[in-house]
């Protein structure tokens, strides 16, 4: 069978400049056991320019999770702990005065890192909210009346206490859809449980984790991503699937119809290709299949479905509508 | 005329334009109809709880007061005194009126009498000078509010009879409801039978039906890389109505997990087919000619083969 030239040499290409990902994941593994489906996630975002919204109860390692992919990606890792007394400036810096030369200068806040954890984004007031929120939008940020560029690659994992809800201050939808991905952290399993006790129950050092990637390698790997090839099928599929979403009836799910108060958006769509290729890529695939929309459409769109009155009455949540679109529209 | 006779004549018109009064104090000093009494009752039909409005006018001397005994809430029972009000007047002099005006609520049903009540007379001094005992004929209806009082009810009226005798009108029902049980039982076992026909098409069979068609369609002159993905699609529909499992809405891992979760013999086979079909849809792989037929025969055998194999082991 003949494949197209372009992407035989392109497949090629992906295998080769993949390899970082291995490399990362092998020094991942030395501290991380289990939560492959974080860390894949993690990895997607990264090369995509996404932002991840971290859902899970505490002590699940998300954290541990961050810093260590941060320090294996050879990337500045910054945790800013989010408190409902928090000021914009305290994420993004200000103006200080100084008084030997009797001028201000810009003080950089700790959003200037690579990776950010950003941890308990919902304990924050809106306005804090929205400042992170610019930042990951545009890439930059303004002290005074000076704009400072922020690093690249540039990625925020914010993390949400989904069994806490007092006192927080819930993000709205509009903020909440610039995430790329809304991930589920969840228990480990039994065997996993196990490991990560006889692994963390020492009162030695922690096992160190070495830089072995660069940031050009990610940059390569972001100009290999848009080169991957999506046949009009998979991005047919893509649209059915956010549609199908926004008018169920349409796809033959007319029992869903009113369990959605409002559909994915147009985000949807761009963040599922997006992540469909980095899925692809981590597959060391040229091209999409709809395997790997599959496996990232609950990540992209759970967070941009939401459930109506009907649902939340019958203990229906957003997966499970999802399940449903994903059963009903057919594959190409 | 004589002047006697004037006299008389003017004796007389002076008595006719008096004579009211005259006839008045006349009775009051017979004593038969003194004091003159007068009574009116208003309305004359209510329901039960309404007011009712009592009226005694007593025409008596002037040098006399009047009183009213006997008229009040214990005495009117089972009507209730609701209030009371009395004026006087001259109409005439040396004679006196009195009007006496009751407010009542009535209770209990049907015809009900004015409560009888006594004429009290007292001179200047206040000494009774007479009792006259009275009874009015004025009554008033009540009309309760419960039907098991009410007099003007409607006869109850008789069942009404069906216009159709009953020894021709339980026939019909009996034969309607016989057309329609035979109905029903003709729609069962349609259903049944369309039912037992579909199961009887074997999934097999018409995708070995289609595959032909394709191959034949590829002979023809169609692209071998338009031929793939109508062969994933017979696959797909054959595997979904062969092994009852979800195919068409299943990515082809999906399918491969579901497959080997059955045990399903032959699995490299449908999937290498199945992963062939993802290349040329996906990937935009083009195949020739030679390689679409090998992979039609493939499934061909692979259809053949399941089908075999499920045939034998209903035997």
């Amino acid at each position: 069978m003949q494949h197209a030239v372009e992407l035989e040499a392109l497949g090629e290409q992906i295998a080769s400049a993949s390899r970082f990902i291995e490399k990362a994941q092998e020094q991942l593994s030395r501290k991380i056991i289990g939560q492959h489906d974080v860390v894949q996630r993690i990895f997607i975002a990264l090369l995509v320019n996404g932002h991840i919204l971290l859902e899970g109860v505490p002590g699940l390692a998300k954290t541990l999770i961050i810093r260590t992919f941060a320090a294996a990606m050879n990337l500045k890792f910054q945790r800013i702990q989010f408190t409902p007394d928090m000021l914009p400036a305290d994420l993004i810096g200000t103006m200080i005065y100084n008084p030997k030369d009797m001028e201000f200068y810009p003080r950089k806040g700790p959003v200037f890192a690579n990776v950010i954890l950003a941890d308990e984004i919902n304990r924050s007031p809106a306005k804090v909210q929205s400042a992170l929120l610019e930042a990951m939008q545009e890439h930059q940020v303004t002290i005074g009346s000076q704009t400072f560029p922020l690093q690249e690659p540039f990625l925020v994992l914010a993390t949400q206490n989904p069994v806490e809800h007092e006192g927080t201050y819930i993000l709205p939808e509009a903020q909440v859809d610039r995430f790329m991905m809304k991930v589920l952290v969840d228990y480990p399993s039994y065997e996993e449980e196990l490991e990560i006790m006889l692994q963390s129950a020492t009162t030695g050092p922690d096992k160190a984790v070495s830089a072995v990637v660069q940031p050009e390698d990610i940059f390569r790997a972001r100009e290999l991503i848009d080169r991957i090839y999506v046949d009009q099928r998979v991005q047919r599929y893509i649209v059915d699937l956010v549609f199908a979403s926004r008018k169920p009836a349409q796809y033959g799910m007319a029992s869903l119809e009113s369990m959605i108060e409002y559909g994915a958006s147009p985000r949807a769509s761009i963040f599922m290709l997006l992540a469909s290729k980095a899925h692809a890529f981590l597959q060391r695939r040229a091209y999409i299949t709809p395997e790997d929309v599959k496996a990232i459409a609950y990540d992209t769109l759970r967070h941009r479905i939401r459930p109506g009155y009907e649902a939340e009455a019958d203990n229906i949540q957003s997966d499970d509508i999802i399940r449903q679109i994903l059963q009903h529209v057919q594959v190409p | 005329m004589t002047p006697a006779g004037l006299i008389i004549s003017l004796v007389l018109i002076v008595l006719s334009v008096l004579a009211p009064a005259v006839s008045g104090s006349l009775r009051a000093d017979t004593g038969e109809a003194y004091p003159g009494v007068t009574v009116s009752l208003k309305p004359d039909t209510v329901l039960v709880g309404d007011r009712v409005f009592l009226s005694v006018r007593v025409s008596h001397r002037e040098s006399e007061t009047v009183a009213i005994e006997g008229i009040d809430s214990v005495s009117v029972n089972p009507s209730v005194l609701i209030g009371r009000k009395e004026s006087s007047s001259k109409p005439l002099p040396g004679a006196g009126s009195e009007r006496f005006d009751y407010e009542l609520a009535v209770f209990g049903s049907g015809r009900q009498a004015v409560p009888p009540f006594t004429v009290v007379l007292r001179d200047g001094a206040g000494a009774v000078t007479k009792r006259v005992p009275f009874r009015s004929a004025n009554s008033v209806y009540i009309k309760a509010l419960t039907d098991s009082t009410m007099h003007d009810l409607r006869p109850i009226r008789p069942p009404q009879r069906p216009s159709m005798p009953l020894s021709v009108l339980f026939p019909f029902l009996l034969s309607v409801f016989g057309v329609a049980l035979l109905v029903l039982l003709l729609l069962f076992i349609l259903k049944r039978s369309v039912r037992k026909s579909a199961e009887r098409v074997d999934p097999g069979q018409v995708a070995q039906r289609k595959l032909r068609k394709l191959g034949s369609r590829l002979s023809g002159g169609m692209p071998p890389h338009e031929c793939y993905e109508e062969l994933s699609n017979i696959m797909r529909a054959y595997l979904e109505n062969h092994y009852r499992i979800r195919a068409l809405e299943a990515v082809t891992q999906e399918i491969e997990r579901d497959l080997k979760k059955l045990g399903v013999s032959g699995l490299e086979n449908i999937m290498n087919l199945l992963r062939q079909a993802d290349l040329v849809k996906f990937a935009d792989s083009r195949p020739d000619l030679d390689e679409s037929r090998q992979s039609l025969q493939k499934a061909e055998e692979v259809v053949r083969t399941s089908h075999l194999e499920k045939r034998e082991q209903m035997q």
